[in-house]
């Protein structure tokens, strides 16, 4: 191992705690003390950069707790990319199994929506499908017409009312009566031009959406849908996502792979 | 680019839309190249709108030069989607590391300066020049606890990866400051000693002192207005060196956009005046 690297090794070590490795460069007396600029401003950076990408979880808790959790999350996840922007991916699981979390189960699912909007927010940009395209469909067509959904987006299901809650905290102010209500309920999240948009989803929408990611057909798309939810006007839904921007393209191929 | 850059800011995404709109002559714009490495969207889409009207400078705070490992592979094809994308006009990056085995630290740090490492870190931007096919400057680090085993003084080491990579050099003034008084030596000295020919681009920034140590620890915050101390450091530096390129870097704390655009006029002026007066300083 060549010296530099050997000093790499023993920074890192004192970056998480043991400044014993590091004591053979250090030429100073206070040099632990000074060297503690270095964990400080690490661990600023790694708390900034969870709070930025999870800014409904950070409402949720409060400032401090927030970024108790990220230095605690960071001590086992360090970035692995200098674009910070893409850092915590892991952070929605780890959360669930997060002691002091154990108050909020819904917590994950926040940090899972949140991560959906950043997903969201730097995808490649792309044109959602024009309403036109969809205009030369009849419902013959449906049966081997697939339908792909923008690629920025993102459906989510709760079987608690986590969508809900999150959507009440985008508030600003957060609305007063923010809370949990027991109604299930879904999410879609995506960004057919430069705005991030969310819709929530009941179940024969989501289930609607979830087919037509699956690769599964229009007409196999609906009846899923309506299997899920009998009373569902769903040529509204569809045209309603249509104009939404929702969908990327359409294919006439049932065997097409997604 | 064919426009003069004389005095810059720091572009943040609170500022997008004020500094769109506004007009002043040889103004340019710096981002941290790391934020917009991403496959699309509104922020890139703003840089984009900026980047029609500005020159822009590239900085980047990642690439982990002094690490003692080559450069990564996708942080370099990243580099260079964003390089042909914005044009940028400078393009700037750490005399430090942030990378080890497979796991980034936020931070700029240090190292000995030796032989071993001058090789290593003149390998690693050549091949980062090599890869964007831009000269890039190389910016003297803030430095907070002495170091063993430091082989050359940093003034000429810099001046050794000048001559072995022709790179350009970024004098972050503040940073000279703060490491002059965190590890006991004198700015003007370095100064003396420092391979001005090279220098590409200035920054100026805030500083603060430590919590716990005062004013015998200065941590570069970018959090506050450029002290004035280092103020008349930069205006000795110029009227000796001849006008380049200046950024009010802030990355912290941030002002409204009319006030960085302020201390932004106080280096543009300057950089006006002439050179001749170094003659009397």
């Amino acid at each position: 191992m060549s010296e530099l690297a050997r000093f790499q090794q023993a920074f890192v070590e004192a970056l998480c705690g043991d400044f014993a490795p590091l004591a053979p460069w250090s030429s100073r007396s206070d040099g632990e003390a000074r060297f503690s600029v270095y964990r400080n401003t690490a661990a600023k950076g790694l708390a900034d950069a969870l709070s930025a990408q999870f800014p409904t979880v950070a409402r949720a808790v409060g400032e401090g707790w927030m970024r108790a959790a990220a230095l605690a999350f960071a001590r086992e996840h360090r970035p692995e990319a200098p674009a910070l922007h893409a850092y915590g991916g892991d952070f929605p699981d780890w959360l669930a199994g997060f002691a002091p979390a154990g108050e909020m189960p819904w917590l994950s699912g926040l940090a899972r929506i949140d991560w959906a909007v950043r997903d969201a927010l730097f995808a490649a940009d792309c044109a959602p499908l024009d309403t036109a395209a969809f205009a030369a469909l009849s419902p013959d067509d449906f049966g081997d017409t697939c339908a792909a959904l923008h690629r920025s987006a993102t459906i989510l299901w709760f079987d608690d009312g986590t969508a809900g809650l999150w959507r009440d905290l985008q508030a600003d102010p957060p609305s007063a009566e923010a809370e949990l209500a027991p109604e299930p309920g879904g999410l879609l999240v995506f960004r057919p031009r430069l705005e991030v948009s969310t819709r929530p989803l009941g179940y024969g929408a989501y289930a609607f959406l979830r087919a037509c990611r699956a690769g599964e057909s229009l007409g196999l798309a609906g009846q899923a849908a309506l299997s899920a939810e009998p009373d569902l006007p769903l040529a509204n839904l569809f045209g309603d996502f249509i104009a939404a921007g929702v969908f990327e393209r359409i294919r006439r191929s049932p065997d097409a792979v997604w | 680019m064919a426009q003069q850059l004389t005095a810059g800011v720091s572009l943040k995404p609170a500022y997008m839309a004020e500094a769109l709109h506004v007009t002043a002559p040889g103004l340019f714009f710096e981002v941290h190249a790391e934020n917009y490495m991403a496959d699309g969207g509104p922020r890139l889409a703003a840089l984009d709108a900026i980047a029609g009207r500005f020159p822009i400078s590239l900085h980047g705070v990642g690439l982990s030069l002094a690490g003692d490992a080559p450069p990564d592979t996708a942080h370099l094809a990243a580099w260079r989607r964003l390089v042909g994308r914005f044009n940028p006009a400078l393009v700037s990056e750490h005399l430090a590391w942030s990378a080890w085995n497979g796991a980034y630290v936020p931070d700029l740090l240090p190292f000995p300066r030796t032989r071993a490492a001058l090789a290593r870190i003149g390998d690693n931007l050549a091949r980062f020049q090599d890869a964007i096919g831009r000269r890039v400057l190389v910016e003297n680090p803030a430095l907070y606890m002495p170091l063993a085993g430091h082989e050359f003084p940093e003034t000429d080491f810099l001046a050794e990866l000048v001559r072995l990579t022709d790179c350009g050099l970024l004098l972050d003034v503040n940073n000279l400051f703060v490491s002059a008084r965190n590890l006991g030596y004198s700015a003007e000295a370095y100064l003396a000693d420092f391979p001005l020919e090279a220098v590409g681009e200035i920054h100026l920034a805030g500083h603060a002192a430590d919590s716990r140590l005062g004013e015998s620890l200065l941590i570069d915050s970018h959090d506050a207005p450029v002290a004035e101390l280092v103020w008349r450091l930069y205006e000795r530096l110029v009227a000796r060196m001849g006008a380049r390129p200046t950024l009010i870097e802030r990355d912290e704390n941030l002002p409204p956009f009319a006030e960085l655009m302020s201390e932004r006029v106080r280096a543009e002026r300057l950089l006006a005046k002439p050179a001749a007066a170094a003659l009397h300083v």
